[in-house]
Parts: C-alpha cells; structure tokens; sequence
C-alpha cells in the first residue's frame, strides 16, 4: 500500500501545481449552476405578443390595460414585471406573419362585437393563438392571457351586476414540437462549436507543439493559404457533425423529422446550410485565433470548456430568452450562438423566409467577418 | 559556381540572449556540418536560413536568394528536415509525400512519377501504401528525408537527421543521405552532435559555440590544426603537483588538459611519448594506474576549441 499513497501523492501534488487545472474542475459545474439555473428558473416575462383588436370600447381597452400590466406572476415569482409586450397587429393576416417571422410568440384576438357581446353578457370567444415551435413560452403565455382575462371577468362583475360568459381558445399556429425538438437546433450549434474546439483548434495547437506548422512555413504555402486551409477543414468537419447529429437524432433520439422540416423546400434547406455554415466559419476562426495565440494546449482545452458552456447555455439553445434574468439576456445579445439558434428554429419548424433571418445574418456575417481578420493577424503574429 | 549558403554577419537576438552572433559562413554544393553543443546556436542558425525565424541583424543568401527579402523564393528552393517529426502518421508514405507536392504546386502526373521513383531509393516502395504509423523510427526518417526531395530542393537541410535511432538505422539513413548528394547533386547542410557522422559524412564542418564559428574546415584540416600529433590519454593512483608541473614543462608534450580523474596530453610522436611520460611521473613519486595511446578526434578538436566534450 506504500506504492499506493505514492502514487496518491504525486497525482495530488500535480493537481495542486497547476491552478488552471485545478480551477477549471470547479469553474465547469459552477457555470453550469449558474447558467442552467438561471435560465430555467425564470418566468417568461415580456414576452412579445400581437394583439388583433376588432372591437373598441371600454371593456377591450381594460383588456389590453390588464395584459400591459399583468401583475400575476407564474412560477410564484414575487416581483415580477410585465408578462407582455404588446404589439399592434392592424388584421389577423398581419399578426400571423408577425408570428411566423417569430417577432411575436402568441396572438391575442379581441373579436368584432367583445365590448358588445360583454355589456350584454353574451358569449364571448377570444382566440390566443400559440408559437408552440417554442413550446416553453407557449406553455406559459396561454395560461396567462386566460387569467388576465379572468382578471377582466371579475372586474365586471364587481362594476355591474352582469354575469360574464367569455372563454379564451388557446390555439397552435404549428405542428405540435416536443421539447426535444425544441432543443435540437442548439445542438446541431454546439456540434459545431465541438468541432471548433476540438478538430479545430486543439489540432491546430498540437501541430504546433509538433511543429506541423513550421514544418509549413519552409514550404513555398503563403500563410493565409494555411489559414484558409484550417478554415475549409474545419467547415467541413462541422457541417459533417451537424448533419450527421441531425441523423442520429432522428434515429435514436426519436426527433420527427417532419416537425424539424415540415415544409421541406430547397430554399429553406439551402438557407439552413447557409446557416450552419456562416455559423461553422466564424466559430472556427475564433477558435483558430485563440488557438494560434495559445501556447499551451492544456491551457486551451481547459478554457474551451466554460467557453463552450456560456455560449450553449445563454443562446437560448434550452430555454427561451424571455425568461433569462437580465444579465443572461446581456450575454445574449453578443452571442453568436444566439443568432445561429434563433434563424434555424425559424428556418427548420417554420420555413420562415429569408426576410425573417436575414437580421441574424447580418450579425453572423459581421461576427464571421470579425473572426475571420482575427484569424488571419493572430496566424501572422503567432506562427 | 556561387555559394550555395553565403551569411552576412547573421545575427539572431531573443532578448538579451545573442543565439548566433555576427556570423560569416559559406556553403558550397557540399555535404555540410554544423557542429555544436545544445545551445550553441546551430538550430537557430538553420531556422534562419530556412526563413522561418527572420535575422535580427545581417542576412543570408540561400539558393541565391536572400532570406529576408526573397523568402517564397529560398522556401521553392530548399527542402528541411526537422529534428522532430511532421509526418502525418494517420496517412500513408504515398499520401504523406502527395500532399507535400502539392503544397510546392508540382503537377499531378509529374508528382505520381516523382514519388513512387523516390520510394524506391529508400526502400519504402513496397509500404507505400500503410499507414505511417506503422513505420518503424528508421523508416519515418527515410521517408522524411525523401519527402524533402520532391519538390526538386537545391539544398537539403536536415537537423539531426540521426537522432534516437538505434545504429542500423542510422547507418542506413546515412547511406541514404551520402546517396542523395551522389546521385542528385544536392548541396546538403546537416547539423549534428554525432562525432562519426560529422567525419565520415561531411565535406566540411563548422564547429559553433556561442553562436560563433570557433573552427570550420575539412574534418582533418580540423584535426590537424590541433597542433598535429597523437593523444596520450593517462589516469592516476597519485599525481604530485610537482609531476604536473614537470609534465607541463616537458619539450615533446604540446598540450596538456585535466580531466576528471586523468589527463590528457596532446604529443608530437605517440610512441615516443609514452615511455618518457611514465618515467616522469615515476620520478616525480606519481602513480600511474591506466596510459593509452590514440590517434585525435574530432571531439578532441571540440573540446579544444569549445573547452567541453560532445560526449558529455
């Protein structure tokens, strides 16, 4: 047993030697806590939604006033704030664009003849109609429009002596999408990101370390040729994983993949290639530029870790923004992970046009464009 | 015919650290070797001249092109084997030198023909197609040796082209290497810390240290600026300072070095020398307990100039 507690020994002294190991044991789990827990503890808050309003008068207007400033919380939150942000829809039409182009997650439709049917205290059906693509929101927005509503029935019936007869139809604009389906698009993101990592940077160091790349720099190859070269490959490799994921999910994660294409066009496959390859080549050239700079590959492997996780986790890959706290929200917005997720649920569940992603491209572009020079003058500077 | 390496007092500096300092160096179409302890600066002296650090002061002509202004053009013109490994050892010989075509643009037909002609100077042919990791030590360094050669190089540069490779192998690299500069005419410049392979490979040698030239020429121009003469080499039960000064004093002793636990002694005539030693010391009340007599070195000439031995 004296072997043993040598062995011990040494292993514990190497851990302790090197801090940056030592910390990205704890840092890995802790963001996670962090993370994870924040996004999926929040309630959907602020959620946009299109209202359709047919009827004018004073019942639809307190309506409206109610949902503006809904203080019912879900999720037993206390101080929460506003569950909506209303849009103006002027039809229905309209609003349903609203939705598919995914500004909005729900639509709220006050018929023709609300106020009316109110005063008189006959029926009165409101149609909310879901973003179930997102099945979280939905799940959450539906409930608390009908209590707003409810809200508005009670105050009536205080106001005057009349009964209220009102009903709210929730309704799915889509095929019904299990959360699974939800989640995949994040996935087939964070394969590439995988591949980015792994395949691509962490291949890059160790051909420095073995002096690959020097041995590239005696030949008559320019550097970016290399750079250009490590970019294609790397591009290839994830646009391989992030289809080959798509497979595998459909054969053994039991994704249909009618929900993940259920309008299955050319454009709409060609602008989600488009997607994940705009995605793979700014992911790849980031990590290439943190690569190239790392001297050390065990220092980069360590760091790609919490990289890989802030990026998964605020991207709204598992959770709807909505309901992420505001510093989440914050990340969020410099994520490129977030536009990627965002333009494939769009293009795969919903075959949204071109117009509906096409702000997500102008950030992938730009973001890509930006890696792509550092990239290049980190390739001059560190080689 | 022009130098195939002429440097202009290359210097390289990493802080306050001079590698190679001021130094003047002329290559011809010849096998060549850089000798030097760890650290003496050869390799950086060959990353330099293989353009892939740039020289903090002077510069170099390789191949007839300046390493600092025309760097594409050396790079199209020399072949380099790095001390450590670049094969990619997932591919095969064939696919390993493939790839190394393309990168120098040579056509694929001319390619095909190139590469299966240079698999069979070194043997491998018949591998060709597994996978180098299958290779043994010797094989990998054939191979990428031969990898060098298909771009056509004028020069070679090869660092440490033998190291940790059990004797046969390395006796068949060498063959090979000596090969290429037969048959190919390449200029080849070799750095090494192997004593035999300098001596019986090389045409000319340089001894660096300190990132300075300390002594260049053929290996027995080398040999015989050491005074000319054979080395006593003699250890000691007990050596009275009176028998060291009186060896010192001695007309037919040239030089005379303590080692651990002997000395060694540079004189004009082996033979003639012994007796006359033995007696010395036995009249100075010393005791001898080992004399042998050898013909110089090469790593006596090092040690000469560089006051340490390669063998250490």
């Amino acid at each position: 047993m004296k072997g043993a507690l040598a062995v011990c020994l040494r292993d514990v002294m190497k851990f302790v030697r090197q801090p940056v190991l030592m910390v990205s044991t704890i840092v890995g789990p802790l963001l996670t806590l962090i993370l994870l827990g924040s996004a999926f503890g929040g309630a959907i808050t602020q959620a946009p939604i299109a209202i359709v309003r047919e009827s004018y008068g004073p019942y639809s207007s307190n309506f409206i006033g109610i949902l503006k400033n809904e203080q019912t919380c879900q999720f037993g939150k206390i101080n929460c704030q506003n569950s909506f942000q209303l849009i103006d829809a002027p039809d229905l039409d309209t609003a349903l664009q609203m939705l598919h182009e995914g500004l909005v997650k729900a639509i709220v439709h006050i018929p023709l003849g609300f106020d009316d049917s109110l005063s008189v205290n006959s029926k009165v059906i409101v149609t909310v109609t879901l973003d179930n693509t997102d099945p979280l929101s939905a799940a959450a927005v539906g409930p608390e429009v009908a209590q707003a509503g409810q809200q508005l029935s009670s105050l009536i019936q205080t106001s005057s002596a009349n009964g209220v007869n009102m009903t709210f139809d929730l309704e799915d604009a889509y095929r019904n999408v299990l959360y699974i389906e939800f989640m995949a698009p994040g996935t087939f993101v964070q394969a590439i990101m995988f591949v980015s990592i792994i395949a691509g940077g962490v291949q890059l160091v160790v051909d420095k370390e073995r002096g690959i790349i020097e041995g590239y720099l005696v030949t008559p190859l320019k550097k970016y040729e290399i750079v250009v070269g490590v970019l294609l490959s790397g591009v290839f490799k994830a646009l391989f994983a992030s289809v080959a994921l798509f497979i595998l999910a459909v054969v053994l994660g039991g994704i249909r993949p009618m929900t993940l294409f259920p309008t299955p066009d050319l454009v709409g496959i060609a602008l989600t290639m488009f997607t994940l390859f705009l995605t793979s080549l700014g992911l790849i050239a980031m990590m290439t530029a943190y690569a190239v700079r790392s001297t050390a590959a065990d220092l980069y492997r360590v760091t790609c870790f919490p990289i890989n996780l802030t990026l998964y986790y605020t991207s709204g890959a598992i959770y709807p923004l909505d309901g992420m706290p505001t510093w989440m929200k914050e990340i969020s917005i410099i994520n490129p992970e977030t536009y990627a997720v965002h333009a494939l649920r769009l293009l795969m569940y919903k075959g949204a046009g071109l117009q509906a992603v096409a702000g997500d491209f102008v950030f992938l572009a730009v973001f890509t464009g930006l890696m792509l020079v550092l990239a290049i003058v980190a390739f001059r500077r560190g080689i | 015919m022009n130098a195939a390496v002429k440097t202009f007092g290359i210097t390289k500096r990493f802080g306050n650290f001079t590698a190679v300092d001021h130094l003047d160096l002329e290559i011809k179409n010849e096998v060549f070797g850089l000798l030097g302890p760890n650290g003496a600066g050869k390799t950086t002296l060959q990353r330099m001249l293989v353009t892939v650090l740039s020289p903090t002061e002077g510069t170099a002509t390789v191949a007839g092109a300046d390493i600092v202004h025309e760097a594409d053009k050396v790079r199209e013109r020399i072949g380099v084997v790095t001390q450590a490994s670049t094969l990619d050892i997932e591919l095969t010989a064939m696919e390993n030198m493939n790839l190394y075509g393309m990168y120098y643009g040579i056509p694929r037909k001319e390619r095909k023909e190139k590469i299966k002609g240079l698999l069979e100077v070194v043997g491998l042919a018949d591998r060709a197609k597994i996978p180098v990791a299958g290779y043994s030590g010797g094989m990998k360094r054939r191979l990428e040796i031969v990898r060098a050669l298909v771009s056509d190089p004028q020069i070679l540069f090869l660092d440490e082209p033998t190291t940790g490779l059990d004797p046969q192998a390395r006796a068949a690299v060498l063959e090979y290497v000596k090969r290429i500069h037969e048959e190919h005419g390449i200029t080849l410049v070799i750095t090494t810390h192997y004593l035999d392979e300098a001596e019986n490979l090389c045409d000319r040698l340089a001894i660096v240290d300190h990132g300075r030239i300390v002594a260049a020429g053929t290996p027995t121009d080398l040999k015989r600026k050491l005074t000319g003469g054979d080395i006593v080499e003699a250890e000691f039960s007990i050596l009275p300072g009176t028998a060291f000064n009186a060896l010192q004093k001695a007309d037919f002793v040239l030089g005379i070095k303590k080692r651990d636990g002997g000395l060694t002694i540079v004189v004009k005539n082996g033979a003639e020398a012994v007796p006359k030693i033995v007696a010395l010391i036995d009249s100075n009340g010393g005791k001898l307990r080992t004399i042998t007599l050898r013909e110089i070195t090469l790593d006596d000439v090092f040690l000469d100039v560089t006051g340490r031995s390669l063998r250490e």
